[in-house]
């Protein structure tokens, strides 16, 4: 099964494998659709593709694009039924092939270009934009897409995820941390200068194509696209700016970001399952071009508590990318993984624990990497632990961890804005903490006489009892175990 | 009648009979719901003192029980000149 190329060949798939459904009826862009999308995501049910949308005939809605595992496996053309650590493996062995560059192609062949509104014709409104949750500061037209820019020196390409607000018809509002690439490209060249920054919104994505902007990876976006569909991401040229974008994409934004001129963004009901980042003053994006698809939908995700795509994706690749890291560093990781259910805040890491302080060398590496700012939880389990298997880790840590020796604390760390444990102060300033959870036996216990032997049917019974209770199992009058 | 909303921290931000800058957003039905403008005002906990309502929302998105009605004075361009 290829990859899907495009959000319209995702849904298609989606539909056929009983990943989403229909929804005729029609939807009210406030609070309705976004409540559906919601229940979705918190029954893990099949994504809604809504295709009736009050107001705005020819228009349709798709959301929780990527909430379940399965719906991840179509995404990367594997079977739905894949298990997690498979299509974990999948994603490492693209990501550490040859890189695959875009190709651009004209815009006669670039399906977003069926419509272009420029001008005075330019007006937000004019597309379907959510009203996500009811109280939120304003209706979001980004919630699942890729803000596109280009660092104004070193040339390198940036996609990523940063929530955007409809402000008026021409502006939105966003929060783009300082901490990220744009936050630092905007922070370092365009503020000093009083120079506007050209920006792209795409939104209506393919899944890839989303799961590239999703993912904190030190590949660039077009190019890891290329890499995880195993063929050339399509990009086209935008009508106002340099910028290239996917040529497939829904819906395309265009415009300039005004480092200097800030208005108010949020609340917003955000992946932690809070609204939690105070109202504020935030990025300002002028909009000078809006071109679409015939038909376009627009994605939407909903965050929330779990689980919705930005805690999946994001748990998965900040994973999979900080298994990388170790690997790189010689840590001798046997896997690295975070519940969605943790709204990726912890990550529990596999080690073979064979010299002392590893732990801790871990956390230094996770918290002191790109990746950091996005989790303040490292908890550390022997290789014997199952990482995907929260019974597994969480006995581990209820046990292992030494409340007064296992657990290390660093503050004054970077943090988010959406933290919603940190103070008032800490949320203001980005300012975060991070803590390790040392679940290993020390290494200088001794082994035979120190360390506790784990007690469980895998563990303390013969190979041949085993076998033998597994075979009678139904015999005994138990019902099979699925 | 227009119906409006704005966002604060503290109902005290709305002193009534006052001159004040606030950001406001439309509630009227169609497509331009939500969408904002920032407006010098006066504003009256006297629903019936101006022609247009507004109600309030605290930091979280929490509606307020509190309503006032509102006079829009004139709008506030607040976006610079190289940017229009």
């Amino acid at each position: 099964m290829a990859a899907p190329r495009s959000n319209r060949e995702f849904i298609e798939a989606c539909v056929k494998s009983g990943d989403a459904v229909r929804i005729k009826q029609e939807v009210d862009w406030e609070n309705e659709a976004g409540a559906i999308v919601r229940r979705a995501c918190e029954l893990a049910a099949p994504a809604p593709f809504m295709e009736k949308i009050k107001d705005y005939p020819g228009f349709s809605y798709f959301g929780a694009p990527l909430s379940t595992y399965r719906r991840m496996a179509i995404s990367l053309g594997m079977d739905p039924a894949s298990p997690l650590p498979e299509i974990g493996k999948e994603y490492l062995k693209r990501t550490n092939g040859e890189v695959i560059p875009p190709v651009v192609v004209d815009r006669k062949d670039a399906p977003c270009k069926e419509n272009i509104l420029k001008g005075k014709d330019v007006d937000l409104c004019r597309l379907p934009v959510p009203l996500v949750h009811d109280g939120d500061g304003g209706r979001y037209v980004g919630t699942w897409h890729a803000v596109v820019t280009k660092h104004p020196v070193r040339g390198d390409v940036n996609w990523g995820m940063y929530r955007q607000m409809m402000f008026d018809s021409r502006t939105m509002s966003g929060a783009v941390f300082p901490f990220s690439d744009l936050g630092k490209a905007l922070n370092d060249y365009y503020l000093p200068r009083g120079e506007s920054c050209p920006f792209a919104t795409a939104i209506g994505l393919s899944p890839l194509a989303a799961m590239a902007a999703c993912a904190p990876s030190p590949i660039p976006e077009p190019e890891l696209v290329g890499m995880l569909a195993g063929e050339p991401a399509r990009l086209v040229k935008c009508e106002t700016n340099d910028l290239e974008v996917p040529a497939d994409a829904e819906i395309i934004l265009e415009g300039e970001i005004c480092p200097d001129y800030k208005v108010e963004e949020g609340p917003f009901g955000e992946y932690t399952g809070y609204r939690t980042s105070p109202r504020d003053f935030r990025v300002t994006f002028r909009v000078n071009c809006i071109t679409y698809r015939n038909n376009a939908t627009m994605t939407i995700s909903n965050m929330g508590v779990p689980q919705d795509e930005g805690q999946l994706l994001r748990s998965f690749s900040l994973g999979l990318e900080l298994e990388k890291l170790l690997k790189s560093q010689g840590i001798p990781v046997t896997g690295v993984y975070m519940h969605p259910r943790s709204t990726h805040h912890m990550m529990i890491v596999g080690v073979k624990p064979t010299y002392s302080g590893v732990a801790q060398q871990i956390g230094q590496l996770a918290f002191g990497s790109k990746l950091g700012p996005w989790f303040h939880m490292v908890m550390v389990v022997d290789d014997q632990t199952d990482i995907y298997n929260w019974d597994e880790v969480y006995h581990a840590f209820c046990t292992r961890c030494h409340p007064a020796n296992g657990i290390h604390i660093y503050r004054n760390a970077p943090g988010t804005p959406l933290y919603p444990f940190a103070t008032p102060h800490e949320r203001k300033h980005s300012i975060g903490s991070k803590v390790v959870f040392d679940c290993l036996w020390p290494t200088d216990w001794d082994k035979i006489n120190d360390v506790p032997t784990l007690v469980s049917f895998k563990h303390v019974y013969p190979k041949d009892i085993q076998d033998k209770v597994l075979a009678n199992w139904t015999a005994y009058g138990y019902p099979p175990v699925k | 009648m227009n119906q409006w909303e704005v966002f604060v921290n503290d109902i005290k931000e709305l002193a009534e009979d006052a001159d004040l800058e606030l950001t406001i957003r439309t509630l009227n039905a169609g497509i331009h719901k939500y969408t904002y403008k920032r407006v010098r005002c006066q504003v009256s906990s006297d629903l019936k003192k101006h022609a247009d309502q507004l109600q309030v929302r605290l930091g979280r998105g929490q509606l307020s029980a509190s309503r006032f009605s509102i006079k829009v004075l004139d709008e506030v361009q607040r976006l610079p000149e190289k940017y229009r």
